[in-house]
């Protein structure tokens, strides 16, 4: 069943003939156009929803914003003018803290001023520090930090 | 006839595009190959409203289930042509598939009766050297007419038509060049203008 039948020659031409009018004729023959558009419908409806080309932009801004943030609470605080103490430093400094006399908002607020005192020790007990009272008469050095205003903020003893 | 198979790398990167939900990708196969289709079908099915309705079906199938194709097998086209000659072919397909090749090597009769009758099959081309071709080629026994709908008329390479009908390629050529015989032994008292020239 495998083998080919040998055909004349001029009926094989002729017969090519007739085969390629066929196929000339059916190609004039072309879908219906309006085949194209219910297709693609159905394309439409039953298609994986697409990601938008940059769908990766928004997750990307997201991190840039959370490592911006880290750094800028992890970076040191940049260096106080010259000439304008501040309570920060104050508390960092070998002498010993400042200790706050007014809330620590209006300290922060106000313009400030540090003068440097002496006051007898018990006017520490007015401000409710623990003095003792065999040396409540002795004086006591001290750094008090003023406001604007001349109102006291704040006070460090200096040994 | 038969046309070499074209490379398929650039249809294959449209293919996954289509399958990520790309419409242009979809759109750009199917007017590549809706065409070829469509005329498969219509010589399968001899009607030109069926074969809009294979035609539909086909590209359907493809839509919803585009991973039944596999690039391994063979190209795009003939997945296509092989998914429209079963649409076509449906209606009267358990006949056919019962039917062994080696009983219809010289059996056309039965055919004939169902193309020169009043059929749909009738007039679908109004040329009239190309109608009575058409009719000749619907009338050859199934597998006959196959390889001939495909490797003649739609361009496919025998390697194609095997894939499609699940044949191998000796069996496409030895099948074609009986169908041959018999197409030239029906059309030997037909011949179209311009014929006597060309052989001459």
């Amino acid at each position: 069943m495998n083998g080919t039948i040998p055909m004349d020659p001029s009926r094989e031409t002729l017969l090519d003939l007739k085969l390629d009018h066929l196929a000339r004729e059916l190609a004039a023959h072309s879908t219906p156009p309006a085949l194209e558009a219910a297709l693609v419908a159905r394309f439409r409806a039953q298609a994986p929803v697409r990601r938008p080309a940059f769908w990766w932009i928004p997750p990307l801004a997201l991190a840039a914003a959370v490592m911006l943030v880290s750094w800028i609470v992890r970076a040191p605080a940049p260096p106080s003018p010259a000439g304008a103490p501040a309570v920060s430093a104050a508390v960092s400094d070998p002498d010993g803290p400042f200790l706050a006399l007014r809330p620590l908002e209006k300290i922060a607020l106000d313009g400030t001023t540090v003068v440097e005192t002496q006051f007898p020790r018990a006017l520490l007990a007015g401000w409710g520090l623990p003095v003792a009272p065999e040396r409540a008469a002795e004086p006591v050095h001290a750094q008090m930090l003023y406001s604007a205003e001349g109102e006291p903020l704040a006070v460090r003893i200096v040994q | 006839m038969a046309m070499p198979p074209e490379d398929p790398l650039p249809e294959l990167a449209l293919l996954d595009r289509m399958k990520r939900g790309d419409e242009a990708a979809f759109v750009a196969l199917y007017r590549r190959h809706s065409d070829a289709v469509y005329r498969l079908a219509m010589l399968y099915s001899g009607s030109s409203a069926a074969a809009a309705d294979v035609t539909q079906e086909t590209f359907l199938q493809f839509i919803a289930r585009p991973g039944q194709y596999d690039p391994a097998r063979g190209s795009i086209a003939a997945w296509l042509c092989g998914v429209a000659r079963n649409l076509a072919r449906h209606p009267d397909g358990a006949r056919e598939e019962a039917t062994d090749p080696a009983d219809l090597a010289d059996d056309i009769v039965p055919y004939a009766a169902q193309v020169d009758g009043d059929t749909p099959l009738e007039h679908l081309l109004r040329d009239e050297t190309a109608e009575r071709v058409r009719r000749a080629v619907a009338a050859l026994p199934p597998h006959y007419r196959d390889v001939v709908i495909l490797c003649e008329l739609s361009e496919l390479s025998y390697a194609e038509a095997a894939q499609v009908c699940g044949i191998d390629i000796g069996t496409v050529r030895s099948r074609l060049s009986r169908a041959r015989a018999h197409l030239a032994q029906r059309l030997a008292l037909f011949r179209p203008s311009g014929a006597e020239e060309a052989l001459s």
